[in-house]
């Protein structure tokens, strides 16, 4: 039996899985999510939405730790409640320990911008009173669209 | 009429009988929005037809052997009466029911066809090289051809434009002596044939998956999709020509099995998305098939009488290939699909959140585009459409882009386990290959 068309075949086809490899075959795929129980990179920020957005994406880091799921898993289900039910369930949480992590996650998250500077007073005494006293649908309601409404 | 025109008309048959196994691979979503009807149902189209020509293949060469001119007129009859069943059907469940009739008459006209070849070839070996590359051009072309069809005129052209097709390679038998075989076959050549089932079945990724890849994945267009695979025929084209100066049947088969293998590689770690980086492999493929299934061909066909029925055998073993193939790689597929949806969905959250567009857009784009995910239903969305109402800024156009980049990645990525189970698939077809000692020279 001839073996060189044999080898050529195997060199040849090893060498274009080899080179689709080394261009990064084999890492060509969603990008990972970052976990959300390590710290980010601070970004600097000047509008006051933009420090807005960062106390809430704050906030959601730390419930999405408490919880063991993505931040952006959970930024997925802030669409209802009961959305929000499922990924904790799937994660053997319960409605107390979801809203918990939510209201802990974002008074957490108010006082560290406090401390920063990055919210002033006023700010961080409607989102510290919406945290803890707001009913769950009406808190989703608000981080929804608290920037639209909260004034720095 | 001259033996040469004879010749073309009756390989135009085996072309399109064995073109049908993958003809419609490009016209599927069509078929699935016209029936709407699930996904792993549309795929009956194309299994069923691969199934029943697997099944009546052999049945049909042993009808073939005793009166292969009018086994050729009646399967070529029953194959363009299916054809426009097929063309005209009104349920999903006459489509499917005419594929079926398809089949048989396709496995009849191509066990048949053998026969007559020999006749007009004069020698078992011309004729089995000319059967084997009509077949070998047919499936290959097969998906190109379905797509331009399917994007110009609509699905069911492709079956319509097969009846005056079929029916015109009828002229071919006309007042053709074609002797009946009377001896009794001998046993099949069992390594060959099931090294053509493993090739076969690697080869149906190839195309199949391929196609999906392009269309459904990457969004080309149908018929461009047709066009882009025809590197891979052109290649098997190119590389049969020069087939006998490789070596024997067993190192040709082997060598094609391995770059077969090495082409299915590539394309299951594609470093990016887009057709450019499918043609290579392509080439590989091609170079494979031409190689391969020739080669294999020939093994099975050598030195056994009667050519048809051996034939029928080739043709059940390569078509129950495309069943196992197909019926083994569609649910990994799609379970890889799955997968990767949500894996895609958390990489597109995060780049809405970390991207630059302002604080209150980006709940609401991720949820515009969480809604489009949800609306493809198990297809690949089209996110463009949650920036359709976005302000023409360039924050919108990179999260847009980061977006599209992210949901080829995981589209890819869903299609590289798929591939690389297909290249297995031909790398265990070298264990029948070395296994069969027999060297034969065709």
């Amino acid at each position: 039996m001839r073996i060189a068309p044999l080898l050529i075949a195997i060199v040849v086809g090893a060498a274009l899985v080899g080179a689709y490899v080394a261009l990064g075959g084999t890492s060509y795929e969603p990008s990972p999510v970052a976990d959300p129980c390590v710290a980010r990179p601070e970004r600097p920020t000047d509008a006051s939405g933009e420090r807005i957005e960062l106390v809430l994406l704050a906030a959601a880091d730390e419930t999405a730790c408490t919880l063991g799921v993505s931040r952006e898993e959970l930024v997925l289900a802030l669409r209802s409640v009961d959305e929000l039910e499922v990924l904790a369930r799937s994660e053997g949480r319960s409605r107390d320990e979801l809203e918990d992590a939510l209201r802990d996650g974002l008074e957490c998250a108010v006082d560290e911008a406090e401390e920063k500077g990055l919210i002033g007073g006023r700010t961080a005494t409607a989102l510290g009173f919406a945290a803890e006293r707001l009913p769950l649908g009406l808190l989703l309601s608000a981080l929804r669209g608290a920037s639209s409404f909260l004034d720095y | 009429m001259g033996v040469g025109s004879r010749r073309g008309l009756v390989g135009l048959g085996i072309g399109l009988a064995l073109a049908d196994s993958s003809v419609v691979t490009l016209a599927l979503p069509d078929i699935l929005r016209r029936f709407d009807v699930e996904i792993p149902t549309v795929a009956w189209v194309l299994t069923s037809y691969n199934l029943v020509l697997a099944l009546a293949a052999v049945p049909a060469a042993y009808a073939a052997r005793r009166h292969p001119t009018v086994a050729f007129a009646v399967g070529t009859l029953v194959f363009a009466g299916a054809s426009l069943v097929c063309g005209l059907a009104p349920s999903f469940a006459l489509l499917v029911g005419g594929r079926c009739v398809q089949a048989v008459g396709g496995a009849l006209l191509v066990c048949a066809a053998l026969d007559l070849l020999t006749e007009l070839e004069g020698t078992d070996a011309r004729a089995v090289r000319t059967w084997a590359a009509a077949g070998v051009l047919g499936a290959a072309l097969g998906p190109a051809i379905g797509g331009i069809l399917t994007e110009t005129l609509g699905w069911e052209s492709i079956f319509l434009a097969q009846v005056p097709l079929a029916l015109a390679t009828l002229v071919a038998v006309r007042r053709l002596p074609a002797r009946p075989v009377p001896e009794p076959p001998g046993r099949p050549d069992l390594s060959a044939n099931l090294a053509l089932l493993l090739v076969s079945g690697a080869l149906t990724a190839a195309l199949f998956l391929l196609v999906l890849l392009l269309v459904d994945g990457w969004r080309v267009a149908p018929a461009a999709a047709g066009l882009i695979v025809t590197v891979m025929p052109l290649a098997a084209i190119a590389m049969s020509s020069q087939a006998n100066r490789v070596g024997g049947s067993a190192v040709r088969a082997a060598a094609g099995a391995i770059l077969v293998a090495g082409g299915l590689c590539a394309l299951g770690v594609l470093p990016g998305s887009g057709w450019g980086w499918t043609l290579v492999p392509q080439l590989l493929l091609g170079a494979g098939l031409g190689l391969a299934l020739w080669a294999l061909t020939e093994r099975a066909l050598a030195g056994r009488s009667p050519q048809a029925v051996h034939g029928g055998w080739t043709i059940a073993a390569r078509h129950a290939g495309v069943v196992v193939g197909l019926l083994l790689l569609t649910p990994i597929f799609t379970t890889a699909l799955d997968r990767n949806e949500d894996r895609a969905l958390r990489a597109g959250a995060a780049a809405v959140l970390d991207s630059d567009i302002p604080p209150l857009d980006k709940l609401a784009v991720a949820q515009d585009v969480l809604a489009a995910v949800r609306a493809a239903d198990g297809e690949v969305p089209d996110v463009r459409g949650a920036f359709d109402d976005k302000p023409d800024e360039p924050a919108y156009a990179t999260l847009e882009e980061r977006l599209v980049s992210e949901l080829d990645r995981a589209v890819t990525a869903a299609f590289s386990r798929p591939f690389l189970l297909a290249a297995g698939l031909a790398l265990l077809a070298l264990v029948p290959i070395a296994l069969s000692r027999r060297q034969v020279s065709v």
